[in-house]
């Protein structure tokens, strides 16, 4: 396991090597391709003057508001989908008729709506992430074994309690499932809408540097990005141990 | 949803309400008319566009530009995702790059790609192939490497050519995955193609349809929206259909283990 770590770390270098002399040794266009130390030279210098955390936080605003929102709208709503059979069906259709519309072509409508504002890309977050949400915890909620909610209520406990109690902990992990996988949406999406309509954040930030023909720029912007989408992968990881340590641990060995 | 596929009533019921809804809200106010036109309206505007041929064009680029992505990516994928889960020396090599460049939101890639191909055909399906490359290439790798050695081996005990040991055993054991990378893929080719038509792009269903905003016409605008769905719908049943008759063999096996 070290040793493989070691290797990919060695093959990575050598891929950053190469692609320095070939820049340096213009093999390829360097005003397209850069060399990897320009490009690190420009993200250090991006990142103190603190244009890039600037841009990073509009963003991370927009993704936390609309992720936070679809969280607290199509959770109850799975969950009460799940429990109640009549809902379910009532809102089956519509929900699939929805669903196949891929997220980005939601844009322009918001734009008719909210304009180039934050609402606009809230809005767009919001509904690319409903349905793995929804449809996640709807599927989690169903699964739950009946015995564990005729026990409960056999034991009198009132619903709200039943609830919290029973449904939600059982469910968990598949609630958990559905905000892990809308969690690379969230990110696309909010990157797609800055880039087709708006005058700050990390995707407008990257689309206006190729605009202008800062590439340097451009690719510190790339690098930002993937170090945002790679952090907010572990702290992801981080608060699902923390939350779910019985599941962590189960997922971990079952690998 | 193994209960008897009966006709769902009441779903529908409250899709037409949800429908109804619209049209007369849309209709009693003027002011919201110009964001929300009628349903009638869209729907009067989606035949008229369909009748007319004026989305043809835009309808068939967009799904050559996502055939030719997806499936280039598909066979990419899988070929090197093979390659890499088989011979671990090569994963051990390339496991950190993977890691390090499939967090990143795969969008950011476009303006790149408008940089080194221009605008245009190339450009977007480059996008669409690098971007529905990743889940089918770490579902590839984790299939390979979940297959049981004991199989392997027993068909190198066997004799069995290499060639066939890749075709009969090692494909065969790791579909599940496979199928699994492809069907993610799936949508999110459809997102890279619609995306890199509305960045930059002069046809194509994403065009179409921030063209129509654009010029305020939001009565194509949603028709063009319900296109673009209907051809995510449609793919997506496509898909199933063909894993169902593809992984026959596999179903049999999954209800014999029985849980």
């Amino acid at each position: 396991m070290r040793e493989s770590k070691l290797n990919g770390m060695f093959f990575l270098l050598a891929l950053l090597l190469v692609w320095e002399l070939a820049a340096r040794a213009e093999w390829v266009n360097p005003l397209i391709v850069p060399a990897v130390s320009k490009i690190v030279g420009t993200f250090s210098e991006l990142l103190w003057s603190g244009q890039i955390p600037l841009q990073i936080l509009a963003s991370l605003k927009r993704a936390a508001v609309g992720y936070a929102l679809a969280a607290a709208v199509f959770i109850p709503l799975g969950i009460f989908m799940g429990l109640f059979d009549n809902i379910r069906r009532a809102l089956e259709v519509t929900v699939e008729m929805l669903r196949p519309i891929p997220p980005p072509v939601v844009i322009p409508a918001a734009m008719l709506f909210f304009g180039l504002e934050d609402e606009m890309k809230i809005f767009v977050i919001f509904f690319s992430c409903a349905w793995p949400i929804l449809l996640n915890t709807l599927d989690g909620v169903k699964n739950i074994d009946r015995v564990l909610l005729h026990t409960a209520s056999t034991f009198g406990l009132p619903q709200r309690k039943i609830i919290w109690q029973v449904i939600l902990p059982a469910s968990s992990p598949q609630i958990m499932t559905g905000l892990r996988v809308s969690l690379p949406i969230v990110l696309i999406l909010v990157v797609i809408s800055e880039m087709v309509g708006s005058t700050d954040g990390i995707g407008y930030f990257i689309l206006d540097a190729q605009r202008r023909f800062r590439v340097a720029q451009m690719y510190a912007g790339m690098l930002a990005l993937a170090i945002l989408g790679y952090v907010l992968n572990q702290l992801f990881n981080l608060a699902h141990r923390s939350l779910l340590p019985w599941h962590w641990g189960m997922t971990k060995r079952m690998e | 949803m193994n209960e008897p596929s009966k006709f769902n009533w009441t779903g529908w019921l409250v899709f037409g309400l949800f429908l109804l809804l619209w049209e007369c809200g849309s209709r009693a106010s003027p002011k919201l008319q110009l964001y929300i036109p009628p349903v009638s309206q869209i729907v009067v505007a989606l035949s008229h566009l369909i009748v007319s041929g004026q989305v043809t064009t835009h309808l068939l680029t967009t799904m050559r530009r996502f055939l030719e992505g997806y499936l280039l990516a598909a066979a990419i994928a899988v070929t090197v995702g093979v390659a890499l889960g088989y011979f671990r020396f090569a994963h051990s090599l390339t496991e950190m790059l993977i890691e390090f460049l499939r967090p990143m939101p795969s969008v950011a890639i476009i303006p790149v790609a408008i940089l080194l191909l221009g605008i245009g055909d190339g450009m977007i399906v480059a996008v669409t192939v690098y971007a529905s490359t990743w889940p089918i290439l770490v579902n590839t790798i984790d299939g390979v490497r979940h297959i049981e050695r004991t199989l392997i081996d027993t068909g190198r005990t066997f004799g069995l050519a290499r060639r066939r040991i890749l075709w009969q055993i090692v494909l065969p054991a790791a579909s599940p995955y496979i199928v699994t990378g492809l069907r993610v893929s799936l949508s999110i080719a459809l997102i890279l193609v619609t995306t890199a038509e509305m960045i930059a792009g002069n046809k194509g269903l994403g065009f179409f349809i921030l063209d129509e905003e654009r010029s305020l016409q939001s009565s194509n605008m949603y028709a063009g929206i319900i296109l673009v769905a209907a051809l995510g719908y449609v793919l997506n049943r496509l898909f199933v259909v063909l894993q169902e008759k593809a992984m026959k063999w596999r179903r049999g096996m999954v209800a014999r283990e029985g849980l």
